[in-house]
C-alpha cells in the first residue's frame, strides 16, 4: 500500500462529526440520532452532535464552539451537497481560529436521503460519514497559495465581449491591454444592422463600446496583433505578441468589409515586430465565424441570389433603395424564402460533415430571432416583397424576441415547416414564371405538402462557428469541446473561468451568444478577473501537487505525465553531501488533477487535501462500514 | 494468478470527478431518481490520480464494482482523460490475470445533467455485481 504524502499529523486527529437534519429533507429518511450514535464510536471521533440546520448561525457555532475549546481539530460536516455549503463552513472553521482545510464533507442529503429511505438510507449516511471521517483523521492544516500578481490584464479579441471585457476591467482600475487580430475593432457585432429585438443600430453599439476603450487611460489597443508566445502562470503570465500582420482569412471567407459600425483604430502594420505583455489575468474573447455553406448547399454558390443572413444584413445596410420592393444587387426582390438552420443542429447521417469531420449538432440559437428580425424588416420596409421562412423549429428565446415571431406572422410572412431528413431544394425557376429560382419544400404544416415557392432571392440563416483559435488552445492548454467551442470548468459553477487559473472566456468563443449574452458574459469575466487581481497577489486553492523529497529519486516519470508543462520540473539540490536530481512543483501552475501521483514509482508525489492515502482509507472505510 | 481476496459483497464504488460526474449525481439526488443504496460516490477531481494498483486494491478489499465517472471528451484537463483510459486497459489485463471479471470495472462520462446515464450505469453495475455474486 502507499505510504502518506506529505506525512500525517504524528498526533491523532480529535475528529468532530456534525450531522444536519436539513429541516426534515435529512431526517425524514435517515435516522440522525442512529448515525450519529453509531458514528460517535468511530476510531477518532471526539464528538458527534447533530443539529436541525448546521448551515445555520446556532449550528456553526456549535462546529466553532467545539474546535475554540480544543474538543476537535477536524471537522466532518454531514449535510446536503458541497456545493452549497462547504466554503460555509471552511469560513466558519476560519472564523474559529482553525485551519478551514481540515475539513471533509459527507453528502447525505443529494445523495442519501433524496434517493434512499428507511434502514438503506441510515445504514448509507453511516458509511459516508464513515468515510468522510476517515480521510479527515489523515488531514493536514494547509495554506492557500498566495503568488503576486500583476495589476494588468489582456483581453484577446475586441468584439463587443472583448471590449466589454476591457472597459470594466479598466473601469475597475486595472490596466488592460486589448489585442485585436484584425484591423478594426467592433468584430461581428460591427457587420450588423439593427440589433433583435430591441432595434438598437449596432454601428451606435460599437461606437459607444470603441469610444469608451479608445478614450480610456488605462487601455492599451494593438490591432493586427497576434499572440504568438505564452508563458508563466496567473497573477505573472507573460505574451509574446506579434505585430504587423493583418489577419488573412481564409478564401473562402467573405471579406472583411467594414461598413458603417467598423471603427479603423490604427493599424499595427507600420510598427511590425514582437512584444512582450507582462499581465496578470486573460480573458478570451475571440469570438466565431459565422458559418460558411459549402458550395451547392440549398444552392450556395451555384445560383448567385442565394446568400447567407449576414450577407442580406450588410447587403440591406449598405445601399438602402427605396420603393415598395427590396433590391438587393441591383435586382429587385419579390418574394424571399429564408431558410434557417443552416450549418447548425446538424444530424450524422444526414448532414455530411466538412473537408476536417467536423458536424455542427449545436443549435446556434440566435439565427431565428436574427432572421425574424429581417423578415420583419423587409416586410415593413418594402411590403411588396413577400417572405417566405423555411424553418425546423423556431427558437426565440429570450426576452421580447418571441414577440418580434408573433410580429412575423402579423406583417404577412409566410411560414412552412420541414424536417431534417427532407430538407428544401432550390432550384432554378421554370422558364416564363419569371422568377430566378424556386423552392421545394415538404410542409409539414400543411400534413406533407409539397410546395414550391417562388423566389428572386434565397437568404440561408447560417449559424456560428467558433473562430479557429488552435494556436492559443495549444499554447495555453485550453480544453474545447466536441462542438469547438472552448469550454469553461463548469456551464452553472464557474461559467467564464477555463480551468487554466488566470484564464477567463467571455462570449462567443464560448457558445452562441446573442450580443447581450456576450457582454453579461464579458462583464462576469472582468468581474472575475478583476477581484483576482485586486489585491496585488492571488490566493489559490491549495490542492496542489506536493513532492516527499525523501522519497523522491528523480526519475521524471511525474514530468512525463504533467499535464501542464512547467507544473513540475527536475532542480538539482544537495542531499547529504551529494548532487542530486529532485522534482520540484510549481503551485500556481499545478491543476491539481494528480496525473504525476499514479506515475510515480516511489509514491514521492502526493496532491494536498486529496492524497492516494486519504481516498485508500474513504475506501477501506465503506468496506468495513 | 489469483489473489486472496476478502469476499467480496456488493458495494459499489462510483469516483466521479467534481466537474462533471459528481455535480451529476446531485443531479439525480435533486430529481429523487432512486437508486441501489450499495452505491458510493467519491469525489474525485480527476480519476487520472488514481495509478493502477488502487483498482486491484480495491477489489482486494471487497469493493464488488467500480464506476469511473469521468467527464469524457471535454475534461477540463488536457489529456486526463486518454491517460486515464490508457490505464485502465492496464488495468483490465491485471484483472484478467487475477481472474477478477473485468465487468467489475467500467470506464464511462457522465456530465452535470445526465441523469438517465448516471442511473443507467449505476444500475447496470449493480446488476452485474447481482450477477456475479449468485
Amino acid at each position: 500500500m502507499t505510504q502518506d504524502n506529505p506525512k500525517p499529523e504524528t498526533l491523532a486527529a480529535k475528529i468532530g462529526v456534525y450531522i444536519c437534519h436539513c429541516g426534515g429533507n435529512i431526517s425524514d429518511h435517515v435516522d440522525v440520532e442512529t448515525v450519529r450514535r453509531r458514528v460517535e464510536k468511530m476510531p477518532g471521533v471526539a464528538v458527534a452532535r447533530t443539529n436541525m440546520f448546521m448551515c445555520s448561525d446556532p449550528g456553526q457555532e456549535m462546529i466553532a464552539e467545539d474546535l475554540k475549546s480544543g474538543t476537535v481539530d477536524r471537522v466532518v460536516v454531514a449535510s446536503c451537497a458541497p456545493s452549497l455549503h462547504e466554503k460555509t463552513f471552511r469560513s466558519a472553521i476560519q472564523r474559529a481560529g482553525a485551519n478551514p482545510f481540515i475539513y471533509e464533507h459527507a453528502n447525505i442529503r443529494e445523495q442519501v436521503s433524496c434517493v434512499h429511505h428507511g434502514q438503506a438510507a441510515t445504514d448509507k449516511a453511516t458509511v459516508l460519514v464513515a468515510a468522510a471521517a476517515a480521510k479527515a483523521g489523515q488531514l493536514k492544516p494547509l495554506t492557500p497559495i498566495r503568488v503576486p500578481a500583476l495589476r494588468h490584464a489582456t483581453v484577446i479579441g475586441a468584439g463587443a465581449a472583448g471590449l466589454s471585457a476591457a472597459r470594466d476591467l479598466a473601469d475597475s482600475g486595472i490596466p488592460v491591454t486589448l489585442i485585436e487580430k484584425s484591423s478594426f475593432l467592433g468584430g461581428q457585432l460591427a457587420r450588423l444592422d439593427r440589433i433583435a429585438p430591441t432595434g438598437d443600430l449596432a454601428a451606435d453599439l460599437v461606437r459607444q463600446l470603441v469610444e469608451s476603450v479608445l478614450n480610456h487611460r488605462d487601455i492599451t489597443v494593438l490591432t493586427d496583433a497576434e499572440v504568438v508566445g505564452f508563458e508563466g502562470y496567473i497573477g505573472n503570465f507573460k505574451l509574446t505578441v506579434r505585430r504587423g500582420q493583418p489577419a488573412v482569412e481564409p478564401a473562402t471567407e467573405p471579406r472583411y468589409i467594414p461598413f458603417s459600425g467598423m471603427q479603423p483604430a490604427g493599424t499595427g502594420a507600420d510598427k511590425p515586430g514582437d512584444l512582450t505583455v507582462e499581465t496578470g489575468a486573460i480573458v478570451l474573447a475571440t469570438g466565431f465565424r459565422s458559418y460558411r455553406p459549402r458550395q451547392g448547399e440549398y444552392g450556395f454558390g451555384d445560383f448567385s441570389p442565394v446568400i447567407t443572413l449576414p450577407d442580406l444584413i450588410r447587403k440591406m445596410a449598405e445601399r438602402h433603395v427605396p420603393g415598395n420592393m427590396l433590391t438587393i444587387d441591383g435586382r429587385q426582390v419579390r418574394a424571399v424564402a429564408m431558410i434557417h438552420c443552416v450549418g447548425s443542429r446538424q444530424i450524422p447521417g444526414i448532414h455530411p460533415e466538412d473537408e476536417n469531420g467536423h458536424l455542427n449538432e449545436y443549435c446556434s440559437r440566435v439565427c431565428c430571432t436574427a432572421t425574424l428580425n429581417a423578415a420583419d424588416r423587409i416586410r415593413q420596409a418594402y411590403p411588396g416583397t413577400r417572405v417566405y421562412e423555411l424553418y425546423r423549429d423556431i427558437r426565440t428565446y429570450g426576452r421580447d424576441q418571441e414577440e418580434l415571431y408573433e410580429q412575423a406572422g402579423r406583417n404577412g410572412v409566410v411560414f412552412l415547416r420541414f424536417e431534417a431528413e427532407n430538407a428544401p431544394e432550390v432550384l432554378p425557376a421554370d422558364p416564363g414564371d419569371g422568377f430566378a429560382l424556386k423552392v421545394k419544400v415538404t410542409d409539414t404544416l400543411t400534413f406533407g405538402e409539397t410546395l414550391e415557392v417562388p423566389a428572386d432571392l434565397v437568404v440561408l440563416a447560417t449559424g456560428m462557428e467558433p473562430n479557429d483559435v488552435s494556436d492559443l488552445v495549444e499554447m495555453m492548454k485550453l480544453p474545447v469541446g466536441t462542438d469547438r467551442f472552448l469550454l469553461e470548468v463548469h456551464p452553472k459553477l464557474r461559467p467564464v473561468e477555463m480551468p487554466v487559473a488566470g484564464i477567463f472566456v467571455a462570449g462567443t468563443c464560448q457558445a452562441p451568444f446573442d450580443v447581450g449574452e456576450a457582454c453579461n458574459a464579458a462583464g462576469a469575466a472582468a468581474v472575475k478577473a478583476a477581484a483576482l487581481l485586486g489585491a496585488g497577489q492571488v490566493e489559490l486553492d491549495p490542492f496542489v501537487a506536493e513532492v516527499d523529497v525523501d522519497r523522491c529519486r528523480g526519475t521524471g516519470a511525474c514530468i512525463e505525465a504533467c499535464l501542464n508543462p512547467g507544473a513540475l520540473s527536475l532542480v538539482e539540490m544537495q542531499i547529504d553531501g551529494q548532487t542530486v536530481q529532485r522534482a520540484r512543483v510549481t503551485p500556481a501552475l499545478c491543476l491539481g488533477c494528480g496525473a504525476c501521483v499514479a506515475v510515480c514509482p516511489e509514491n514521492a508525489i502526493d496532491v494536498c487535501g486529496m492524497t492516494l492515502r486519504q481516498y485508500e482509507a474513504m475506501v477501506d472505510a465503506i468496506v468495513e462500514n | 494468478m489469483t489473489t486472496a481476496t476478502r469476499s467480496r459483497g456488493n458495494k459499489i464504488l462510483v469516483l466521479a470527478t467534481e466537474s462533471c460526474a459528481y455535480p451529476g449525481a446531485d443531479s439525480v439526488g435533486q430529481a429523487h431518481s432512486s437508486y441501489p443504496a450499495n452505491v458510493y460516490i467519491l469525489r474525485v477531481k480527476a480519476p487520472v490520480l488514481f495509478p493502477d494498483r488502487f483498482y486491484i486494491d480495491c477489489f482486494d478489499k471487497g469493493i464488488a464494482g467500480i464506476v469511473v465517472m469521468s467527464c469524457g471528451e471535454e475534461c477540463p484537463y488536457d489529456g486526463a482523460y486518454h491517460a486515464l483510459a490508457k490505464r485502465l486497459d492496464r488495468v483490465y489485463q491485471e484483472m484478467k490475470a487475477r481472474d477478477i471479471d473485468i465487468r467489475r470495472l467500467r470506464l464511462t462520462a457522465i456530465c452535470t445533467v445526465c441523469n438517465r446515464a448516471f442511473l443507467n450505469e449505476v444500475n447496470q453495475m449493480n446488476a452485474v455485481v447481482g450477477e456475479l455474486n449468485n
